[in-house]
């Protein structure tokens, strides 16, 4: 079980390199061998969400790919959101809509947001709460969550973009 | 909403101070912290329900490359003392009480799935999980003990065998003239009632680092906590450690919901393992050990024989009541006192005249009972189906049985049964506002309608009262209860800045943001200057329970708005010598203090803080101590929490799934500090109350065997599930003349699974169901409607 690889990836817009152990999930290497302990474990069983990164663009729950499998790749943590402006839209919106409480789903519901906004921009509450079904919030109700979604949406309507 | 720094703060939902650290991914979770040296722990658990653990061969485990150490139970034994459940608080001595001593890892015996066996400590946790694999128990096999039959047969293997049987505690209680009441009754109605088994599963699980510093003889423990002093507090004595020489340290903690209030047997284990080895050592609990060994709660049930009215009254209640406590009481709280609080909170907003309970709780091969959200709740939920049970019998409406029966506020009974006041109390307030808002009658319309339709539409409705405090009892001396008073420090900082030190420890509650608020108004500088700070024994005034008990809003903001109040008399105090003016025109605004008719005269607290440390000559002696305040609060007159819950549902009586159209909440908390944490409160109650309804169930087999391991088998409720809530704010009636904020956490869990299975029963009610349980997924829908034949 010790064999190890090298990992070369681009993380959050600079690139790394890394040995693991061929068994080591991409949750675990993002926490223990890149220190980027934002992304966080709440089942690693695949069903809570709290995991969620973005692999080239694409949502996915870190606890069930393995780190070999972003070789060559790019990922994204919520670490990778925010820039020398402030914090990206969701997040602002989330803050805004005193999204969460605890904040342990939290990473994951900004990534699931961000993918969610970009494959949709214009989802209503409908298309949200499907959207993020499999991400598990144990605080909030979702009410708080889902008005946050709201907000970021219609925030990167009236700018005309989105980042 | 922003407010703007020196405005008014309180009353208004400003941007909580934690959340640009939980939306950027700098939390500090405890499994984020990362020690020099530090290795990683792995615990063997048993699959076996009950048996007797002849011997374990850790020979191959401590064999592995990478493993430092393993540590059976008899290992952990010889260094620890063994614990005395609840000895803290003196629950061991309650009369009728039984709490077994035991250890932090199995001995002779294994007494659930999950108990912990032995400890693994590895260089990295893959390794450990690895070595953990290659342990093996020689077990003998015993008689689950799994249902209340089985802990009352004679035949069956007592838990612990010192104790001669699975009786955890008996007791009885008797409130008013019970034969009276039931001699004058018109008509007795009799109900079994249960609540299952189900748990409080916060998302961050149970995690803790334990460190040894060999020179100086001290334990640094940091663990996912919401009481560290309790940590410390019940770590000493197993650890053979004078406290002080334990510093118990918690950074932000993902969720709790009463999980995390005592000690862990598993922590204990812990530190015992890193004092023996020198290395710090952590332990991260995974999401299948959390179901299975982290805690349970609820599984109550209560036969009722209920004295009413010709005209639906409740006079009085006989009961007997059952709780299921599973395997090793939990320290401090053993899981067995919790069956005396249901009689104790049937009352609720209710006339009742009397009261007469047995209680039982017993010993089961289940993981241990913990606190969760509102421990009390089996009684609201026994009150208001009872209630609707009534209705029904009576063919009088659930909301008309309620006028009936709950109290209206200043016209007797003043007192409840316990004799607490209800002064106060604006429960009808909250049931005619819900049923006016809710358009109740145009609804039963509607539910006709649909029913010509094959459609089956229900409404429930449920009030509660929530003691958070509750009004003070005249003649008591405090509303802290068993947990105390509330003590705070505050100080105003070198940089002129406010410093709040809290005994709470937040975790989803939003403190850093709460009672900054309150400080900020009370001593008139920016929110933005406040800090509140938390989470480390060395430095924190110690309480027994930290944030718990829906405590916070009255207690921590009472003691904030107190101490603040004391610190700006000192403030103001100072400056009047420098400022040699009166100190009646003094007064603190926008962080500086200003002068009555003298604009230009101004003196800013990073001033006055400087002149105090640089220029002492100026000030008289012990300037510096001025600066800082301790608070004591007692909770002041206190007063109920409380409110009306109505949930409309809809039941495809061919699925079995239940859609809630419409949840709405008419609630009181006092004056909300900030609206929008009070409202994420109230709906993430209902929440898991949905969650309990519909989907939760920490299920065992009557083998023993744990059957809701994994998030796939133990379903939690999703966007999908959770509809909007409604939340409507009462006035509330002031009773302190200072101290009017309420707690809020516990009410919408403890209230809301009575109204959504009452809502539940009503459209299924010309079927002729009758819901006499608290758990209702699908499968059991369909039994009840006769769709598939009941198990």
């Amino acid at each position: 079980m010790s064999a190890t690889q090298t990992i070369q990836l681009t993380i959050n817009g600079l690139p790394r390199s890394a040995v693991a152990e061929a068994r080591v999930t991409l949750a675990d290497f993002l926490r223990d061998r890149l220190g980027l302990t934002g992304t966080h474990l709440g089942c690693e069983q695949g069903v809570c969400g709290a995991c969620t990164v973005l692999v080239d663009g694409d949502a996915v729950r870190s606890c069930l790919m393995l780190a070999v499998q972003v070789d060559g790749r790019e990922v994204v943590t919520v670490e990778g959101l925010a820039d020398a402006a402030g914090m990206h839209p969701v997040q602002e919106a989330f803050w805004e809509s005193h999204a969460f409480q605890c904040g342990f789903c939290t990473p994951g519901f900004v990534l699931s947001t961000v993918a969610l906004l970009r494959e949709n921009p214009d989802a209503d509450e409908h298309d949200i709460r499907e959207a993020l079904s499999g991400n598990v919030c144990r605080c909030t109700g979702y009410q708080s969550i889902i008005e946050g979604v709201v907000a970021a949406a219609r925030a990167a309507r009236e700018v005309g973009g989105q980042r | 909403m922003i407010q703007p720094g020196g405005a008014r703060s309180v009353g208004t939902s400003v941007r909580r101070k934690e959340d640009p650290r939980i939306l950027t991914g700098q939390g500090r979770y405890i499994d984020d912290v990362v020690l020099p040296g530090m290795v990683h722990a792995a615990f063997v658990r048993s699959v076996v329900p009950h048996g007797r653990l002849h011997g374990i061969d850790v020979s191959a485990a401590r064999a592995l490359p990478g493993v430092l150490a393993v540590y059976t139970g008899e290992d952990i034994k010889a260094r620890t003392n063994a614990v005395q459940p609840g000895s803290i608080i003196g629950v061991n001595m309650m009369p009728g009480m039984k709490t077994p001593s035991f250890h932090a890892l199995a001995t002779d015996k294994v007494r659930f799935i999950g108990d912990p066996m032995a400890l693994v400590v590895a260089e990295t946790r893959y390794i450990a999980e690895d070595a953990c694999e290659l342990v093996i128990e020689n077990c003998e096999p015993l008689a689950a003990v799994v249902t209340y039959e089985h802990a009352l047969d004679p035949d069956r293997p007592p838990l612990f065998d010192e104790l001669g049987d699975n009786i955890a505690m008996t007791g009885e209680m008797t409130i008013g003239d019970i034969d009276a009441v039931f001699a004058r009754a018109d008509r007795v109605v009799r109900a079994t009632i249960s609540v299952h088994r189900h748990q409080n599963v916060p998302m961050e699980g149970r995690g803790s680092i334990a460190a040894w510093d060999e020179e100086k003889g001290q334990l640094t423990f940091r663990t996912s906590t919401q009481s560290p002093h309790m940590v410390k507090m019940l770590m000493a004595p197993q650890l053979n450690l004078p406290m002080e020489k334990i510093r118990v340290i918690a950074g932000d903690v993902g969720g709790a919901f009463g999980l995390k209030t005592g000690l862990f047997r598993e922590d204990v284990a812990l530190a015992a393992a890193a004092m023996d080895l020198g290395r710090p050592i952590k332990w991260i609990e995974d999401r299948g050990e959390h179901l299975a060994a982290s805690g349970q709660a609820r599984e109550e049930m209560a036969d009722i024989e209920a004295a009413v009215s010709a005209q639906g009254l409740l006079l009085g209640v006989k009961m007997d009541v059952k709780l299921n406590s599973g395997a090793y009481p939990c320290d401090p709280f053993p899981g067995a006192m919790y069956v005396g609080s249901i009689s104790a909170s049937f009352q609720g907003p209710t006339r009742i005249e009397a009261i007469a309970a047995r209680s039982t709780a017993i010993f089961s091969n289940k993981a241990t009972y913990v606190a969760y959200r509102g421990p009390w709740a089996t009684a609201d939920f026994l009150r208001e189906r009872l209630l609707d049970i009534i209705a029904r019998e009576f063919s009088i409406d659930t909301v008309e049985i309620r006028r009936r029966n709950y109290v209206v506020r200043d016209r007797p009974p003043l007192n409840m049964l316990s004799g607490q006041s209800f002064a106060g109390v604006t429960t009808m307030e909250s049931l005619d506002q819900a049923a006016a808002l809710v358009d109740w009658n145009a609804f039963r319309d509607r539910q006709r309608s649909a029913r010509g339709e094959g459609r089956y539409l229900g409404a429930g409705v449920a009030s509660y009262l929530e003691a958070a405090p509750g009004p003070r009892t005249p003649g008591t001396e405090s509303e802290g209860g068993i947990l105390g008073d509330e003590v705070t420090h505050l100080s105003l900082e070198h940089d002129g800045k406010v410093v709040v030190i809290t005994q709470q420890h937040p975790h989803g509650q939003g403190h850093e943001t709460t009672l900054a608020q309150v400080a900020a108004d009370e001593l008139g500088v920016a929110f933005e200057d406040v800090t509140v700070r938390y989470g480390d024994t060395d430095i924190t005034p110690p309480a027994l329970v930290a944030t718990g008990g829906s405590r916070a809003a009255t207690m921590a903001n009472g003691a904030v708005l107190h101490g603040s109040r004391q610190l700006r008399m000192n403030l103001i105090e100072l400056s009047a010598d420098l400022l040699e003016a009166s100190a009646d025109d003094l007064r603190i605004e926008s962080g500086a203090i200003r002068v009555a008719g003298s604009p230009n005269v101004t003196l800013t607290l990073r001033e006055l803080a400087r002149i105090v440390e640089e220029e002492p000559d100026r000030l008289p002696t012990g300037a510096g101590d001025k600066l800082r305040v301790t608070q004591s609060y007692d909770g002041g007159l206190g007063g109920w929490s409380g409110g009306t819950h109505c949930c409309f549902v809809e039941v495809d009586i061919d699925t079995g799934l239940v859609r809630i159209d419409r949840y709405l909440v008419v609630e009181d908390c006092g004056v909300p500090v900030n609206p929008a944490i009070v409202e994420g409160q109230v709906r993430g109650g209902i929440a898991q109350a949905i969650g309990a309804v519909l989907l939760e169930h920490s299920a065992y087999g009557d083998d023993g065997q744990f059957l809701a391991g994994t998030f796939m088998d133990y379903l939690l409720p999703t966007t999908t599930v959770v509809p909007n809530i409604e939340i409507h704010h009462l006035d509330t009636i002031p009773l302190d003349p200072h101290v009017n904020f309420r707690g809020v956490g516990e009410g919408g869990m403890i209230v809301a699974p009575a109204a959504i299975t009452g809502a539940i029963e009503d459209a299924l009610a010309t079927l002729g169901v009758n819901v006499r349980e608290q758990h209702l997924p699908p499968n059991r829908i369909l039994e009840l409607v006769g769709t598939i034949p009941a198990r």
